[in-house]
């Protein structure tokens, strides 16, 4: 085999099991991550259906993996800018983002974040908490070294030239103001693109009062708000403080709009009502839903273990989120015609996978074609299902189209696969 | 022991050194026995640290290592690969956690001393006891069994054969194809099954690095990873073969749940009540009759017949027979076509436009909670179904009922010759049904397609172009293996032949000696988790890192 070099654009845990098993193979693998961590959403998450496992332990061994493998070069902070196809190998342009934090000399001690006077909406928290200009995005994210956010920094953003709080906090000498942006060439026989989901939008759309009303909240949001090393470090606290006595899940949030069915919300909003059962106990729990998308051989019984819990399962034609006396009140419209008013102290939104924010940009860059609903296209969806059109470049994952974990990760191995194949 | 132990703390910056007196942690454990030397560095997993350890290592001919500092899951295999690089070997050096586990959880500072040095002297007793282990090198065979040759058993030996593998498809039916060789098409604009099928059937018959045995099984295999044994009965009197192979893909698909299990679906009392394969059969022949001869001119096509029976959801079915109620309208004149549906699952992203195609060709769609029952009446069929706690009528000429996906009749047969467990449903587990979804517990068996749980046939070919990827960076030709080493040992004499331990083997790396009447772990496939060494009840088990004597000195030094 030509031991080419291969590019992995994207650090979920599709993109981590594919460069893991590509360095098995003895291939030198470029991990390209645009964030500052690597293990992509499901790190956001505190337990995964079915069996409830902590996502987070459940990752941790593969982000260190992958972190510390030898053939495995990750870039942080890295975007492609340029693809350009050679006879038998493409040469990319990556642009690398400084982090102004040294990878080497940080050893995760945190000491930096409290001297650093501003104050910042935590993105990655869905905004739930603040974060300092230096921070890591939670605690435990991989590789644990901070990053400073050059346009909130009064030093970096020329605000206060001469603030060095952060750097004087260090003890290890790694705070580095002089680290720039920097773009790299990088050959490569062969790319993979797991650049994975994102959440379909729920703040256009008024029927379900997300952002009128403080205590509807989107899944996301609520995976944070559950999780331990979240802003409320997994203690359920609504916006306006208010006791929870009853709440509503709804489905298939922008499933009409975008005209397919993501095929996991149904799961992980009964996984949610399973949560909230553990949680908070005493409070009624309604999930609204419209077809119940339980498709894998053991996820029935977990339906039916949620429904054993006393979770009130509701099939809706409509639905509409509004206010009545100062509550929240849910209004449905079943399928037999009859409506449903449903007071509740939370609504959890379960919006749709949509494409990743920058995948038409990627595919313009890399010169691969999208579906009519703006994932990756494969070459044939039924038979090639991880091929593109351009030779030797492969996708993987939600980039291709919503899917759940064990589906992501066996079509970043079968693209491993037809990597390996590609480069004998 | 005869020795030389040095121990290192770490400061890790202030996280140790402001909230640890390692000054009295050194003085406590200078003294004691085999220590040589005892000495504090500011941060050992920088690369001065690093330098710092094995320089030391080398000048102080130690001949065991503990490094007081973080947790091993960050830096065990740093300072292992320091040791390897002295010359040392990595398996006499021991990590202790004062950081996480001292530093950080107690606020007193003289407590958190006290604390560590309790820890400290309990990994000098510990490495005290520990034994050199290497690793063992394993040559592999690279060629690969694929069990069944449907869809996912064609893509897997597709996606591997090639100049240095060689791929054996045991199938036991006379043909290739499986079970898509009876279905009339994929979707109607993905054109017919059959020409699919034949097309990489005929890839496959060209290729010369594949050999195929249609009607026969496999009766025997046994090894691990890059050394399996396997033996092959060929045919009815054909005798048998034995192939070497250095992995296994179980791609034994599925059966279909028979509905004449509930007698309310009314199959083979009722005419004209037929299951989905025969529609795709007729379908097929282009003739979609009724018993009489007469072409329907209504039928109903219920979902989820088995599902209740089951506990799950086999997940094609719903788009699978939005694909015949296409094919119907399109084919028969003004016919009438009702869907009997629970829940439409549709959960690929190009499903609902279908499901939306469908629909606007005039399907109808009713939904169901459970069917009561399937029954002729007046020359047609009556189907009389349940919805919201009311029962509902509908009258047909035809019924087809669509049944779930259940495992393949030989798949209990096929786990247990190669020790694979089933999960509750009887289809093959995985050995991490998240992380893991084609492997099994078995190194070196995976398992693709229908045989793990119900699956289209895109998905089949995902998992089997997976079960290529992870063969194909694991048996790489030339390359050797190298096995755990901190594996379990029999000490025969204690043995008394109970075999408690090889029910409790995850992944099947104990057998049993008949002859001599004791277990006999399989080094290559023990993976040293110590379910055995805990589960013997004489004690004979032995953990080789994780003695009974180091556990127990540990424990008492830290306890002391």
């Amino acid at each position: 085999m030509k031991q080419h070099n291969v590019m992995v654009v994207g650090a979920g845990v599709a993109g981590m099991k594919a460069s893991l098993l590509l360095a098995q193979a003895g291939v030198k693998v470029h991990l390209i991550e645009r964030e500052s961590l690597i293990g992509g959403q499901t790190i956001k998450f505190e337990e995964v259906y079915p069996n409830m496992e902590c996502a987070t332990c459940m990752v941790a061994p593969i982000q260190q993996d992958v972190l510390q493998n030898e053939d495995i070069e990750v870039s942080l902070l890295s975007t492609l800018k340029k693809v350009e196809e050679k006879s038998d190998s493409y040469e990319v342009e990556i642009e690398k983002k400084a982090r102004y934090v040294s990878l080497e000399n940080c050893i995760g001690c945190n000491a930096c974040f409290d001297p650093c006077p501003v104050e910042l909406d935590n993105t990655f928290e869905e905004n739930l908490s603040k974060k300092k200009a230096i921070s890591v995005p939670c605690p435990g994210a991989l590789p644990n070294v901070p990053t400073i956010d050059p346009a909130n920094c009064l030093r970096l953003n020329g605000k206060k030239k001469d603030c060095k709080a952060c750097q004087e906090a260090c003890m290890f000498d790694a705070v580095d103001f002089s680290q720039k942006d920097e773009k790299v060439k990088i050959d490569v026989g062969a790319i993979i693109v797991t650049t994975g989901f994102d959440m379909f939008d729920v703040k256009p759309l008024d029927e379900y009062g997300y952002g009128k009303y403080p205590n509807v909240y989107t899944a996301m949001e609520f995976e944070r708000l559950y999780a331990q090393n979240g802003p409320t470090e997994g203690k359920l606290v609504l916006r306006d403080d208010k006791p929870i006595k009853s709440i509503g899940i709804i489905h298939c949030i922008g499933r009409k709009e975008l005209g397919y069915c993501s095929g996991v919300c149904c799961m992980y909003s009964a996984k949610i009502a399973q949560f909230l059962k553990h949680k908070a106990p005493d409070a009624k729990i309604h999930e609204f839903y419209r077809d119940l998308c339980i498709p894998g051989k053991s996820y029935q019984n977990f339906y039916e273990s949620t429904r054993k819990k006393g979770v009130n399962f509701i099939r809706f034609n409509e639905i509409h989120v509004g206010k009545s006396n100062g509550n929240i009140e849910i209004t449905c419209s079943e399928e037999n015609g009859q409506d449903q008013k449903i007071k509740a102290d939370m609504v959890i939104l379960s919006p749709a996978l949509i494409p990743g924010k920058d995948t038409e940009t990627l595919a313009k860059i890399l010169g691969v074609g999208l579906d009519t609903h703006g994932f990756f296209a494969t070459q044939n969806q039924q038979l090639s299902p991880v091929i593109t059109e351009k030779k030797g470049i492969f996708i993987a994952g939600c980039a291709e189209g919503p899917k759940d974990i064990p589906d992501s990760i066996a079509q970043a191995e079968a693209a491993v696969g037809k990597v390996l194949l590609h480069l004998q | 022991m005869n020795g030389n132990i040095g121990v290192y703390v770490c400061e890790c910056g202030p996280n140790i050194g402001e909230k640890i007196d390692i000054d009295k942690v050194l003085e406590a454990i200078a003294s004691l026995p085999h220590v040589k030397v005892a000495k504090r560095f500011g941060l050992l997993c920088s690369n001065d640290g690093k330098k710092y350890l094995e320089d030391e290592m080398r000048k102080e001919e130690l001949t065991h290592v503990v490094i007081a500092a973080c947790s091993p899951r960050d830096h065990e295999q740093t300072f292992m690969t320091v040791a390897e690089r002295a010359g040392l070997n990595p398996y006499l050096v021991q990590l202790v956690n004062i950081r996480e586990q001292c530093a950080w959880m107690i606020p007193d500072k003289e407590a958190a001393t006290e604390k560590a040095i309790k820890y400290i002297r309990a990994g000098i007793s510990r490495v005290s006891l520990h034994q050199a282990l290497t690793k063992k090198e394993l040559e592999v065979c690279t060629d690969v069994l694929v069990i069944g040759g449907g869809i996912s058993g064609i893509e897997t030996a597709l996606s591997l054969a090639g100049e240095d593998r060689k791929v054996f498809i045991v199938e036991k039916s006379e043909e290739l194809g499986g079970k898509a060789n009876k279905l009339s098409r994929l979707l109607p604009h993905q054109g017919s099954t059959l020409s699919l099928i034949q097309e990489k059937i005929d890839t496959l018959n060209k290729n010369a690095h594949i050999e195929v045995f249609t009607g026969s099984q496999v009766v025997d295999a046994r090894g691990f990873l890059g050394n399996f044994e396997v033996v092959i009965q060929k045919g009815e009197n054909a005798g048998e073969q034995e192939i070497k192979v250095g992995a296994v893909v179980v791609a034994t698909g599925f059966d279909l749940f028979n509905p004449e299990e509930n007698p309310a679906y009314g199959l083979g009392k009722v005419d004209n009540v037929v299951t989905s394969l025969q529609l795709e059969e007729m379908i097929k022949t282009e003739k979609v009759l009724l018993k009489n001869g007469k072409p329907p001119r209504s039928l109903a096509l219920i979902h989820c017949v088995g599902r209740s029976e089951k506990g799950y959801c086999s997940k094609t079915c719903c788009l699978n027979i939005l694909k015949n109620a296409h094919f119907l309208k399109d084919k028969i004149k003004d016919v009438d076509v009702t869907e009997i549906y629970r829940d439409l699952c549709l959960p690929n992203k190009a499903d609902q436009d279908y499901y939306e195609e469908v629909e606007k060709k005039g399907v109808k769609f009713l939904r169901s909670n459970e069917i009561v029952n399937i029954k002729a009446e007046g020359g047609q069929i009556s189907v009389e179904y349940k919805i919201d706690g009311k029962s509902k009528k509908i009258s047909v000429d035809m019924a087809v009922l669509s049944p779930a996906m259940i495992p393949s009749a030989d798949s209990k047969k096929i786990a247990e010759m190669l020790n694979l467990p089933l999960d509750p449903t009887g289809f093959i587990k995985e050995a991490h049904g998240m992380l893991e979804p084609i492997a099994t517990p078995i190194e070196g068996v995976f398992a693709a397609g229908c045989s793990l749980g119900p699956k289209n046939i895109p998905e089949s070919i995902i998992q089997a172009q997976a079960t290529a990827g992870n063969i194909i960076s694991s048996l790489i030709p030339g390359k050797k293996i190298k096995p755990e080493v901190k594996v379990s040992v029999v000490r025969e004499e204690f043995c008394t032949g109970c075999q408690t331990c090889l029910s409790v083997c995850f992944y099947g790396a104990i057998s049993f000696d008949p002859h001599k009447g004791v277990s006999v772990v399989n080094e290559a496939i023990c993976r040293g988790c110590g379910s055995c060494v805990g589960s013997c009840p004489s004690g004979a088990i032995r953990s080789k890192h994780f003695t009974y004597t180091q556990l127990y000195r540990e424990v008492l030094e830290a306890l002391r």
